[in-house]
């Protein structure tokens, strides 16, 4: 995965980088707004990592400016501010994800890894989604695991839905929440973790291989991993 | 305006002192004026009675026992009320002449004055009279009393007395409700300057009392008060700032720690490697501290909520009902839910659902298994927005903790070790509310703990 990340904060970019270039990703680095749009415009990314708050062209206004100029690469934006509109603005100006400062390495991956995925992923309506042995239709919003019927309530077909199109992929609680639940916000207590376990018992239970495996301090991972 | 509060306020204590004094030294100045006119009654009384004993000596020695007998007859005679009596005795006591009795129970007093009562017909009635007398002897072989009635003195004494007695208690009386309304007055604008005061600290500590309709004083106090409250909304400011600050700061760091924490996890065995992530897990709980407190930094730094977006509350609250009810079930509690059908206020969603999601989920955590919680959506006419109460079965908050669970980190001592939790929960849910122009309320549930929430 090739990276720009236009950041002006020498810690925080040291900190990215490293991080990045260690789980294999290329890495471009401009350190202000003006240069990351004229590296944006001239060479090809995988994802941009834009910083909310940019010398020169602040971040959500060099967003918007390449989307003006015709560029689609997803960009995730992070913002050191918390101020709690941010990420509506965030998303206006054209940007596909938000990340508040500080996040976990794995939150960023994770959604680098989303975001990614989708961009290169065929955009053909699929009808039908399948790990392993556990195919869901989409029209009749059906889940069939090694020729078994498994009846789900609509909250956990969604969520089995959210998981099954990022099968592979790990899929933070946030991400979960605000994917499938609708809502960003930072629940005091593992809640998703007891609809995790519920749609395990459905889904994993009665089978030998189980599919849905937990990560620890990042998230939850459906079938077995890319890497 | 209950009375005994005017009593027992500072100001009526005062009058009623000073009423006090005034009236013992009004007092004391009118006995010792009593007691100088008093003096000088006696000494001239007595004088007048020497005189007479003197006069009846003259008769004596000129003309004898007759015509002293004569004379007392004849001042007898006289129809004044204020006459000399006399009683003639031999050196037996038999009574030769006079008018009066001849054995009074006398009291005797110094250089042979004496003192009695008798009854004297006066108006047709029979009145006990107060005399002073002397008794002196007449040559040889007689003996005089000579005595006069002090009952003027005495009754312009009580007169004295009586109007001193009733002038006095007309000025206590007058004083005491005069004060009493002085007392009240000033008491109101006492009373009022301390609920402006705990309206103040109570709710928003950026409101100043507003004292230009006052006068004198008590202006002077509200500004006082008003400069005072200033100093200390800086000084919160800057606490706050200072954590902020610390939060803000450490978060990086932290961060960085934690990566490398988790870096370190994929290089260890899978026994060091779990030791590695309790490590971990213990620096997100910090980082999700940390980030509650500058969420909520910045919801009660920033302005209100001032967007268009409508939220469906309702729709909100089956959410968030429905994202909790598989928690609530693991403990067997009843998860009830009342919605009205539509419901809509001008809000940030994900803010409100983070309120919502905030109180249901303490409300889950303190429930015992198989207790009760209910979520309930009213309208609130007479502020024209919604209400919403979400209520428990579990142990409740005592009320004197109400105020104190809004604070950040604080939390009610038997759960502080005994649940998990940051001690954040409310502070932003409170934080959430003011930045939508609500309220958070806690109201005991009889048992357990109401949460009102009231929106616009």
């Amino acid at each position: 995965m090739n990276i720009l990340l236009v950041e002006d904060d020498d810690a925080v970019a040291e900190f990215i980088g490293a991080e990045l270039v260690r789980a294999g990703c290329g890495l471009t680095r401009c350190d202000n707004g003006d240069q990351g749009y004229a590296t944006a415009c001239n060479e090809t990314f995988d994802v941009w990592v834009v910083d909310r708050m940019l010398p020169g062209r602040d971040g959500l206004t060099l967003i918007r400016d390449l989307r003006q100029a015709g560029k689609t690469t997803p960009v995730l934006v992070l913002s050191a501010l918390g101020e709690v509109d941010d990420r509506v603005q965030g998303l206006h100006s054209g940007a596909d994800d938000y990340l508040a400062k500080p996040f976990s390495m794995d939150e960023l991956l994770a959604r680098l890894q989303v975001l990614h995925r989708r961009a290169t992923s065929s955009s053909e309506v699929a009808t039908s989604l399948q790990v392993a042995d556990m195919v869901m239709d989409l029209l009749q919003q059906r889940v069939v695991r090694d020729g078994q019927l498994i009846p789900l309530q609509p909250r956990e077909y969604k969520l089995l839905e959210y998981l099954m199109r990022h099968a592979g992929q790990v899929v933070t609680r946030a991400m979960l929440l605000q994917h499938v639940w609708g809502y960003n916000f930072d629940p005091q207590t593992n809640v998703i973790d007891v609809h995790i376990s519920r749609l395990r018992q459905k889904i994993d239970k009665d089978f030998a291989t189980p599919l849905l495996a937990t990560v620890r301090g990042a998230g939850y991972r459906l079938g077995a991993g890319e890497d | 305006m209950q009375a005994h509060k005017v009593i027992s306020s500072l100001t009526f204590r005062y009058i009623a002192r000073y009423l006090l004094v005034l009236s013992a030294t009004v007092f004391l100045v009118v006995v010792g004026m009593y007691s100088i006119y008093s003096y000088n009654y006696f000494s001239e009384l007595s004088q007048s009675i020497v005189d007479e004993e003197e006069t009846l000596q003259l008769i004596y020695d000129g003309q004898g026992l007759p015509g002293v007998r004569q004379y007392v007859e004849d001042q007898g005679k006289i129809s004044i009320a204020d006459h000399f009596y006399y009683l003639v005795t031999d050196v037996e006591g038999t009574k030769l002449a006079g008018d009066l009795p001849q054995a009074s129970a006398y009291r005797e007093f110094d250089g042979g004055w004496l003192g009695f009562e008798l009854a004297l017909l006066e108006w047709g009635e029979s009145v006990d009279v107060e005399f002073l007398a002397r008794e002196v002897a007449l040559g040889e072989d007689y003996r005089v009393v000579v005595a006069r009635s002090f009952e003027q003195a005495v009754a312009q004494g009580r007169l004295v007395l009586h109007t001193l007695v009733r002038t006095m208690l007309v000025t206590i009386v007058l004083g005491l409700v005069g004060g009493y309304f002085a007392a009240a007055r000033s008491l109101q604008r006492f009373e009022w300057l301390g609920r402006e005061m705990s309206r103040i600290v109570r709710g928003d500590p950026s409101q100043r009392i507003d004292a230009d309709a006052e006068k004198g004083q008590v202006r002077e106090l509200a500004g006082v008060i008003n400069r005072m409250l200033d100093q200390i909304e800086a000084l919160m400011h800057g606490v706050r700032s200072v954590s902020d600050n610390i939060a803000h700061d450490l978060r990086t760091p932290l961060a960085r720690l934690r990566n490398q924490l988790s870096q370190l996890a994929h290089d260890l065995s899978e026994q060091d490697a779990n030791r590695v992530e309790d490590l971990i897990a213990d620096c997100d709980a910090l980082l999700a501290s940390f980030n509650a407190v500058l969420r909520i930094s910045a919801l009660e730094a920033g302005s209100r909520f001032s967007g268009e977006t409508e939220v469906d509350l309702g729709q909100l609250l089956r959410d968030v009902v429905e994202l909790y009810e598989p928690l609530a079930q693991e403990k067997s509690i009843d998860l009830q839910l009342a919605t009205l059908p539509s419901a809509h206020c001008l809000g940030e969603a994900d803010l409100l659902f983070q309120l919502f999601a905030n109180v249901l989920d303490n409300a889950i955590k303190y429930t015992p298994a198989s207790g009760l919680v209910s979520v309930s959506l009213e309208r609130n006419s007479a502020r024209a927005g919604h209400r919403i109460v979400i209520a428990d079965s579990g142990p409740g908050i005592s009320a004197e903790h109400w105020k104190d669970v809004f604070r950040r980190f604080y939390r009610v001592e038997p759960s502080r070790s005994a649940l998990p939790g940051h001690g954040l929960g409310l502070s932003m849910a409170q934080a959430i509310a003011h930045y939508h122009g609500g309220t958070v309320d806690l109201e005991d549930n009889q048992p357990g703990l109401r949460v009102l929430i009231e929106l616009a």
